[in-house]
Order: C-alpha cells, then structure tokens, then sequence
C-alpha cells in the first residue's frame, strides 16, 4: 500500500471523530480527488462503525418522518435511481404522486408507536413536481420551501453554511416580499458564513490540480506546494499565482473546483462530485459585498472541465475577496440574471503557489 | 428488528426508488440512528436535523451500498454520524454542553451488550481496544461514541491537547496492527 501511516492515521482519526473541522476539510478534499483514500477512510469508517451495535435505541419525533417525506417530495429525483439513470435517454418526469408517502410510517417492527402524529403538511398536493420544467420567476421550487416544511425549524445557533438550506420563517402569506426577504437572507448568510467552511484547502488538491499524473498513490505527508489561505479579503490577486475555490455542498466534500489564474484571471470549474438533473443547469455566481447582488459567471458546462475569461472585468479585489456559488437553475441558466434558488455549492478563493516557486517543505 | 439481511434487501430495494421499502427501512433503523446522533450532538433540534439529512443521503446513495463492506445498518450510522460530527466540529466555538437544551448523556459509553449478540467484527475490535491502556480505551471511547474533540478530551484526561493527539494517532495504529491490517 502506497499510503503512509500518517494517511492512516488521518483516515482513521477522521473515522473517528477526532480531527478539527479543517483537517476534515482537508480529508474530504483528499477523498475527493483520490478514490483509493477515499476507501480507506470509509473501510475506517466501517471498521469502527461496530461500535454502534452497543448505543442504545432512542425514538425520534414523527414530525422527522414528516421532514424527510417533504425533503424528498421535493428532491427525490434529483438523483435517478442508477438503474433509470443508465438510460439513454432521460426517463420522462415523475408525478409529484410519485413520492406521496402517507403521514407517518407505519410500524413494522417492535418498536414503540410514536405518540401524536403531527398534522400531515397539507402543502403536498400543491407543490411543483420535482423534475417538472422549471416554470417561471415566481414559482421555484425553493420559494415553495416554507409551504413544503413548515415545521420543521432547525435552531441555527452559529452562521453554519451547511444548514443555510434551511427554509425560513414559515410563510404563511406568500408573497414575494416575503419569498425575496427569505432569499436575500439566505443568500447573506452565504457570503458571511462560507469564509469559514472554505477554511482548508489541500496540498492535495493543489497537486491534483498543478500535477494531477502525480495522484493517486503518490501523497505525502510532506506538501510539495504550499498552500496560503487568503485571510483578509480584498488582498488583490497576485499575479504570479493560482488560486483555488473548493465550493461545497452541504453533504461534505467538493462538488466543483474553481480556479483562477492570477495573471489572466481566467477561471476553470472542475465538476468533480455533481450531476445536474435533467432539465436543469448549475450556474456559477460571484457573490460579493462590494456587489449589489449575485453576479452570474456563467453557467457550468456539461464537460468535466469549463474555463471561461469572464472574470477579467472585475477589480482583483472584488474576486479574490468574493464567495463562489452553484445555484440549480432552468437548463441555460437563469432567465433574469438572478439566482432563483439558494445555492447549493459555495466557496472562498484561497491562494495557492505554484510548484515553480522555491519553498522549504513545511515539517511538522 | 429486521435481519442484516432482509435490510440489505430493503436497501437494494430502496436503490431501484422503491419508496415503500425506504419506509421499512426508515421504521426498522431510525431509533438506533437517532440514538447514535444525539449521543454527539445532545440537542434534539440537532440530532433531528442530522436524522434527515442522514436518511435523505441514504435514499440518494442507496445503490452505493455494498453489503461486502459493511452491514446495513453499520452503512447507514456512519452516513449519520459522519453529519453530526462534522456539525459539533463546526460549532466548536459554541460548545454545546453550555446549550440550555443541551441533554444530558450519564454514562461514558454505552450500555454493554451480552456477548452473544455482538457481531464477530465488534468482537474482534473490542479485543483490541482492550489491549489498549485503560486510559486510551477510555479516550478512544469517549471519541467515538460522544464525538469528543480533542480538546474536550484533553480537558477530562488533564492533558495537553498535542499529547492527547499523540495518544489517539498511537492508538489508532496499535488497532489497526492488532486487527491485522
């Protein structure tokens, strides 16, 4: 095996729970460009995962079921099942009826029968089928939120990007004040809260990025490029340097790699961990303070790789201080120019130098 | 409690959007998910939220289960677990014991099982926890089943945090030698 024991020990303290959040970061992304530590970690994951056979039982509340129904009501064929998905040609969209699952489950197993069962969210006959065409401005999926889960509040204590899905107050009159209040927050919270996730880039992905023949088997603990975060946005674009964005979703780990070229600022998404659903576009977004509202940078091709020039009209500051968002959008993007839906992968820009560079190797 | 083997059915059902059998699945295997999750997180918003996410995830990766890796149910708590770490992780500004919901959870570790009903596999790496130190079974224990931070840890074994690193990447290693690996 090509891994050292420091790659062992990482994959399996991440297994365990002990690494910080920018170490786990930094597992992930090495998950993400190495499949063969990505095995590692999950064998890890497994091997410790016994351990669950001695912690006891405990009920959750039915409004859980409830959520979970709603959550997939509206997603659920965002992702086909594999044996659909194979298909040539895409199946046609499912009814919403699809995924009518009824109030709570029932019990099939020994298990206690849960108490009350909250009312049955009475949006669901109303909701836009998942994978139907986008229709217009006024009517996404995501202003429908607040109808599809209104009691389900998760209690958002610190700025946390993975839970910047979560609907907002519940809406009872729907209108778009209301709807485009909810969005614009949403969005703020996205720029504010992403400088924190965005934390740890990898010397991994830089090598995956600068060198990617040198992947996988051949990581080690030393870095062979340094990384820089950029800590203080507005720091203007160097231009000997690459930068890196690595925009994360809220399941964990990459979906798309961005990165910007100091010197000609042209840009290149890397998909590496996200497919559109049919009908539907991801569209890459420049959200910054300086900016009245989301810029789009276009939509992400359906290639592995998309590079585009068009960040050369903005000032260095703006982009390298700026957030990167992915929105699901109507297949060729937005039709206003504006995010119609929260974004789904977000991330800060962080300096990285080229190997080129003389640099001691940083020993730990 | 359904068998390993009727979940690996259901799941494999589940990966073909049987949406019915995702309900059996979600009956037969919430309770022990949300006891694993709220055991880390002891806030029931919390754990609730991690509970979806978890059983969403699980309905989209179904057919990325293999049942050669791992049991259905060891599948579906590291999908949940995983979550709910990676949300104390990212609070560690605000720790979640100073959270007036915050629940209480007595005992260190979970309840012991009789023998009989652990699997070979938890057999095997308890044996080998076993072998550790005391202290370091303690430590590996309490991380994994509380989702300590090493912070945390170093303030209830009275020790600096690098050497509690140290003690966990150790004790780390010393498993996987002892499992073989």
């Amino acid at each position: 095996m090509a891994y050292t024991e420091d790659h062992i020990a990482l994959a399996a303290e991440y297994a365990l729970g002990t690494l910080d959040a920018d170490e786990r970061a930094q597992v992930e992304t090495m998950m993400a460009v190495d499949p063969a530590f990505a095995d590692i970690v999950q064998a890890w994951a497994y091997r410790l995962g016994v351990l669950n056979q001695m912690v006891g039982t405990i009920e959750p509340r039915p409004v859980v079921w409830e959520n979970i129904r709603a959550e997939l009501a509206r997603t659920a064929f965002a992702q086909e099942p594999p044996a659909q998905a194979e298909a040539a040609v895409p199946p046609p969209p499912p009814v919403p009826e699809a995924f009518a699952f009824d109030t709570a489950p029932t019990e099939t197993s020994s298990a206690a029968t849960p108490p009350t069962e909250p009312p049955p969210v009475e949006s669901q006959p109303g909701e836009p089928p998942p994978s139907e065409a986008q229709p217009p401005e006024t009517a996404r999926p995501d202003d429908a939120l607040p109808d599809i889960a209104p009691v389900f509040m998760p209690q958002v204590h610190a700025p946390d990007p993975d839970v910047v899905h979560a609907p907002p107050a519940p809406v009872v009159d729907n209108t778009n004040v209301i709807r485009l209040e909810g969005r614009v927050r949403r969005w703020r919270t996205v720029a504010s809260a992403v400088g924190a996730l965005a934390a740890a880039l990898l010397v991994t992905l830089s090598l995956q990025i600068f060198r990617p023949d040198a992947l996988p088997g051949a990581l080690r603990p030393a870095p062979r490029i340094q990384t820089v975060e950029v800590k203080t946005p507005g720091t203007p674009l160097a231009a000997s340097a690459q930068y890196v964005a690595l925009l994360q979703g809220q399941g964990g780990g990459p979906a798309f790699i961005l990165t910007i070229d100091g010197a000609t600022r042209n840009f290149t998404v890397r998909k590496v961990g996200a497919t559109p659903e049919p009908g539907k576009s991801f569209e890459l977004w420049l959200i910054s303070d300086k900016l009245p509202r989301p810029r789009s940078l276009g939509v992400i091709g359906a290639g592995e790789f998309t590079a585009r020039p068009l960040l050369a009209g903005y000032d260095a500051d703006l982009v390298s201080g700026a957030t990167y968002a992915v929105t699901i959008e109507q297949a060729g993007g937005s039709p206003n120019g504006q995010p119609t839906s929260a974004p789904v992968f977000s991330g800060k820009l962080i300096e990285t130098v080229p190997p080129a560079q003389p640099q001691a190797p940083a020993k730990k | 409690m359904l068998t390993p083997a009727e979940l690996v059915g259901l799941i494999e059902a589940v990966a073909k959007g049987d949406q019915a059998a995702f309900e059996r699945l979600y009956v037969a295997t919430r309770a022990k998910l949300y006891g694993v999750v709220l055991r880390i997180l002891r806030r029931q918003d919390l754990a609730e939220e991690v509970i979806q996410e978890a059983y969403v995830k699980i309905w989209n990766s179904a057919g990325q289960f293999n049942p050669a890796l791992s049991s259905p149910i060891t599948w579906m708590a590291s999908i949940a677990r995983n979550r709910a770490i990676d949300i104390v992780r990212k609070k560690s500004e605000v720790s979640i014991e100073e959270e007036p919901q915050a629940m209480e959870v007595a005992a260190d570790s979970p309840d012991p099982l009789a023998r009989r009903e652990m699997t070979e596999e938890l057999k095997r790496l308890l044996e080998c926890i076993g072998r550790l130190e005391p202290d370091r079974q303690r430590l590996v224990l309490l991380a994994y089943y509380n989702g300590w931070s090493r912070e945390q840890l170093a303030e209830k074994f009275s020790a600096p945090v690098n050497t509690v690193k140290t003690w966990l990447r150790r004790s780390m290693l010393d498993i996987r030698e002892c499992l073989g690996l």
